[in-house]
């Protein structure tokens, strides 16, 4: 042993994070498992094809696996070159949905299709773009993080995009994702706590002024749809027949689970009274079928997902490595925290899909991708001898 | 061109403080699910069950109605509902072809349901069994045969208006039916399935079942066999005398217990919604529903005459009780009656002469009654019709029972009280007039008309045993005795001659009473008679509705009753030896 790792390299053993590859692998299953579990029935009412939506999701994890092995054996270091082109990419990306290359599907114009039998959802490519960005931009301006101004121009960076996704995509969800991110990745580059602080409760009082607002003082016109959300969120049995529906039917998953669930395949809701449940509802149906059990434990296994990426960010040769891994760790995390939240109705209904599990094409591949980032920084960092 | 600047420990404290932000968000998290999962498990399960199950309702088979010798006059069949379910069917063109081949529907009309996309699509109902069974053991996957009970009434037109009928929804809508509809219908069942969010029921989740329970079988008075000779009696008279309407009645004047009714035309029981004569051009619904109205009334309840002489035996009764006359008291007839300023005649003309009470109603002769009448005066004639229960109902066991039509105490004056001594200027029903007469026949006891005996369920345990209100005292004996006595008169010397049966003693009473207005030419004629005449066991009462021709009810209803009793009496005594009737 001792003469194979001198003869590899005689400074010091590479490092590969297996615990981490192997989460992400068994999370993939498990999702693949539950798309098939929830939306067979449904798929073959529908397309006369039980294995439907499995079939289609395999095909993304499998190209997106190879694109995650490809990338976790490129050195990082490689990508920053692109930094400023992924986020100019993402940009145009956007701007293209408004062209026929755009498809809408359930009345959201947030996909390109081009031609080659699979679709992309630009938001995706923008969160990786803006990991990718902002890692990038912090190592480059070294101390000037410091400063105010530094502080301001790294939380300016994300806004177009942000924004973009919003008002073009119709997407908050991923916007408020995106600029979470960045967020993330700021507050660990800067040493600063006060600002965050005083950040975090300006975010805070934003979200419960515009609650209060919503149900207080707008009227029923100019409330809008998202303005209806939020009273649905509050009482969703009162809205049970519109903006609340999806939400009740989930808690009534949710809740007829029970401690040990129903067991695997034995969900009542997934048979049409969740709508597409094996989107951004999945998590309702593990609930059913698997209970409190195995919905902590899913969580559990997140949270071991997050603490990898720790590992990771906090062993990293470089600052960019590191940030790249709290970029990818902040995205996830985010995702995983809102998604739960949102099935839950913690918090108002929107369109999150939980990483991993929920069935989707272009989310699961850039997320394999960001995997490999991860891969490839864990790769890199070596263990000295004691 | 590479930045390397370093990973310092800052970042290392930022990085797990990022970690520990996530980590309470997570748990926070769990706290929530816990929440619902655990805390509000039972109400979301609840609300979740609720959404997931249909209910269908089994129906209960409808209780049958037998006569008194346990022969069904009322039955179920068993018929089918075809239906279709689209998302099942393989084979459209087999199914098309074979339910348009069975239930003789156009093609067109079968393969527009077959292809609408829709959960159950119902092709045609009420389907005879032996037909849906064929249609099921075609075993085409698609195919739904439904089993549902219809009422059948095996002997059609025989009692329809005592028997009644049911609607669409297994409820009573007249006769027998109304009255015990609680006892027949029985309790449906509920069968609870689970279904998808379409609606379509899950075969793998089972089905949860409450079993309907069965109607009670209802047993009546009603003997078939007199009901049925009742009924062409009716018919025959009817017809030979061209009437618009003939009501029979046999009763036990004895308990109470009907042995037929019948009031021809009936009608068809297992087609209560055909009009049986012809519909007018152009009739509205509800004209339409007023003529079927019509066609189901019940005479002998549901609507009031004038008794006229019948009636007299209600006069007789009384002035016997209150001793106002004696059989033995003697009258003269000169052909008319002085009351105040009118002249009321006699039905002969020339008068019957010197005549006793017994002679007088032999002959049915009005100054006499009048005369009786107004011994009494209108205060006690008046207490007497109350006394007699003619003021209330009878409590028949059929809906819909007809009140008295009568004067006000206070407005009878001699007039009056001359014209209600024959059986005039007021009104009762038939069946009023046959339990008021029995009252005097069977030692004054006032009993209640009903068809109801017992009920049993479907495992033949009696149910209900049914009884029925009897008022004693309403006449003494002796009175009881001399109206015996003086009704056997008129049939064996006196109007109802015609009545007269060959070995048995018969007892009865003629009625001829012009319709309103007068002078239209309409009559009603009628008989009731009694038999043994000593100790009645049967009441009979023959109506005949405006015949044409001859109209005295001596010599056209009497042997309508005469008829019935030839047929009946042996048959009744034969029952009676046999330890049944």
């Amino acid at each position: 042993m001792s003469r194979f790792r001198e003869r590899r390299g005689n400074k010091s053993e590479q490092y590969f994070d297996y615990s981490l590859l192997f989460i992400v692998l068994f999370l993939l299953g498990f999702g693949m498992i539950m798309i098939y579990s929830t939306s067979s029935y449904e798929a073959s009412k529908d397309y006369g094809d039980a294995a439907y939506y499995l079939k289609k999701q395999a095909v993304a994890t499998v190209l997106g696996i190879a694109a995650m092995i490809i990338t976790a054996n490129i050195p990082y270091h490689f990508w920053e070159r692109f930094a400023v082109l992924g986020y100019l990419m993402s940009a145009v990306l956007i701007c293209l949905v408004l062209t026929p290359l755009g498809v809408e599907v359930k009345g959201a114009r947030r996909w390109l299709d081009f031609g080659i039998g699979l679709r992309l959802q630009p938001a995706e490519i923008a969160k990786l773009g803006m990991i990718l960005f902002l890692a990038s931009m912090v190592c480059k301006m070294g101390r000037t993080i410091r400063t105010k101004k530094g502080f301001i121009s790294i939380l300016a960076v994300p806004l177009p995009i942000s924004l973009m996704i919003w008002q073009i995509t119709n997407n908050l969800s991923s916007a408020i994702i995106i600029f979470g991110i960045a967020a993330l990745m700021l507050f660990v580059s800067s040493p600063d706590y006060k600002r965050f602080f005083i950040l975090g409760a300006l975010g805070i009082a934003a979200v419960a002024a515009a609650v209060y607002a919503v149900v207080h003082i707008a009227s029923a016109e100019n409330r809008g749809f998202r303005g209806e959300r939020i009273l649905a969120w509050l009482h969703p049995e009162a809205y049970a027949s519109g903006k609340g529906f999806q939400t009740l039917q989930a808690l009534y998953a949710i809740g007829s689970g029970g401690i040990f669930g129903k067991g695997l395949g034995q969900s009542m809701q997934k048979l049409g009274f969740i709508p597409e449940a094996q989107n951004d509802m999945i998590f309702s149906i593990i609930c059913e079928e698997l209970g409190l059990f195995g919905a902590i434990a899913i969580i559990l296994l997140f949270l071991l997902l997050i603490w990898r990426f720790m590992i990771v960010a906090n062993n990293a040769p470089d600052l960019f490595g590191a940030l790249l891994v709290v970029g990818v760790m902040g995205h996830i995390a985010i995702q995983v925290i809102l998604n739960i939240a949102v099935v839950t109705n913690t918090i108002p209904n929107t369109g999150i899909s939980l990483p991993f599990i929920s069935y989707g094409g272009s989310s699961v591949m850039f997320l394999l991708i960001e995997i490999g980032l991860v891969l490839s920084v864990s790769h890199s960092i070596h263990l000295r001898e004691v | 061109m590479e930045n390397l600047e370093k990973n310092k420990t800052f970042h290392r404290r930022k990085i797990l403080a990022a970690f520990v932000l996530f980590f309470l968000a997570f748990l926070g998290l769990i706290a929530r699910l816990s929440y619902l999962m655990v805390g509000r498990s039972q109400y979301y399960s609840e609300m979740a069950q609720d959404l997931h199950e249909r209910e269908r309702s089994i129906k209960a088979a409808r209780g049958r109605i037998l006569d008194r010798n346990g022969v069904v006059l009322a039955d179920n069949k068993t018929v089918c509902t075809i239906s279709v379910i689209h998302s099942q069917i393989k084979d459209e063109e087999a199914v098309v072809d074979l339910l348009q081949r069975e239930l003789f529907l156009e093609e067109d009309y079968v393969r527009s349901r077959v292809e609408k996309v829709s959960a159950i699509e119902r092709i045609r109902s009420n389907v005879e069994k032996s037909t849906g069974d064929r249609i099921r053991e075609a075993n085409l996957s698609g195919v739904k045969v439904d089993e549902d009970y219809k009422r059948y009434y095996p002997y059609g037109e025989l009692a329809s208006k005592v028997l009644g009928f049911t609607g669409g929804d297994n409820q009573g809508i007249i006769g027998l039916e109304v009255s015990y509809d609680s006892i027949l219908e029985g309790e449906p069942g509920t069968i609870l399935t689970v279904t998808d969010a379409r609606g379509i029921e899950l075969d793998a989740a089972g089905e949860n079942r409450i079993e309907p329970v069965d109607g009670s079988d209802l047993t009546i008075s009603l003997d078939l066999n007199i009901q049925k000779y009742a009924t062409q009696l009716a018919y025959q008279a009817m017809e030979t005398k061209r009437a618009d309407s003939v009501s029979v009645i046999v009763m036990n004047p004895q308990n109470g217990e009907i042995l037929a009714m019948t009031n021809v035309p009936e009608f068809d029981l297992n087609a209560p919604f055909a009009y049986q004569g012809e519909l007018p051009e152009g009739a509205t619904e509800k004209e339409k529903q007023d003529l079927l109205n019509r066609m189901w009334r019940n005479g002998c309840i549901n609507d009031t005459y004038e008794p006229g002489s019948t009636f007299k035996t209600v006069t007789a009764a009384a002035g016997l009780e209150a001793g106002a006359v004696h059989t033995t008291d003697t009258f003269q007839c000169p052909g008319y009656i002085m009351v105040e300023d009118r002249r009321i005649r006699c039905h002969k003309r020339g008068g019957h002469g010197n005549e006793d009470f017994v002679q007088a109603t032999m002959n049915s002769c009005n100054p006499v009654f009048v005369t009786v009448g107004l011994r009494l005066g209108s205060e006690r004639y008046y207490e007497y019709f109350q006394k007699f229960g003619l003021l209330e109902k009878t409590g028949i066991d059929l809906p819909g029972e007809a009140a008295t039509i009568m004067h006000k105490k206070e407005n009878i004056g001699m007039v009056e009280l001359a014209t209600i001594s024959f059986g005039q200027s007021f009104q009762i029903t038939p069946i009023q007039l046959m339990t008021t007469v029995s009252s005097f026949v069977n030692g004054g006891r006032r009993i209640t008309p009903h068809f109801a005996l017992e009920a049993r369920d479907t495992e033949g345990r009696l149910v209900r045993n049914f009884t029925y209100p009897v008022r004693e005292g309403i006449v003494s004996g002796e009175t009881c005795e001399t109206m015996k006595m003086l009704l056997e008169q008129v049939v064996e010397n006196g109007g109802g001659q015609n009545a007269h049966v060959e070995g048995f003693r018969i007892g009865g009473k003629t009625a001829t009473s012009q319709t309103l207005p007068r002078g239209s030419g309409r009559y009603i004629s009628s008989f009731l008679g009694f038999a043994p005449a000593d100790d009645p066991q049967v009441m009979a009462l023959a109506i005949i509705n405006n015949p044409q021709g001859v109209y005295y009810g001596g010599q056209i209803a009497a042997p309508v009753v005469r008829q019935l009793f030839e047929n009946i009496l042996p048959y009744l005594e034969e029952e009676a030896r046999s330890g049944k009737g």
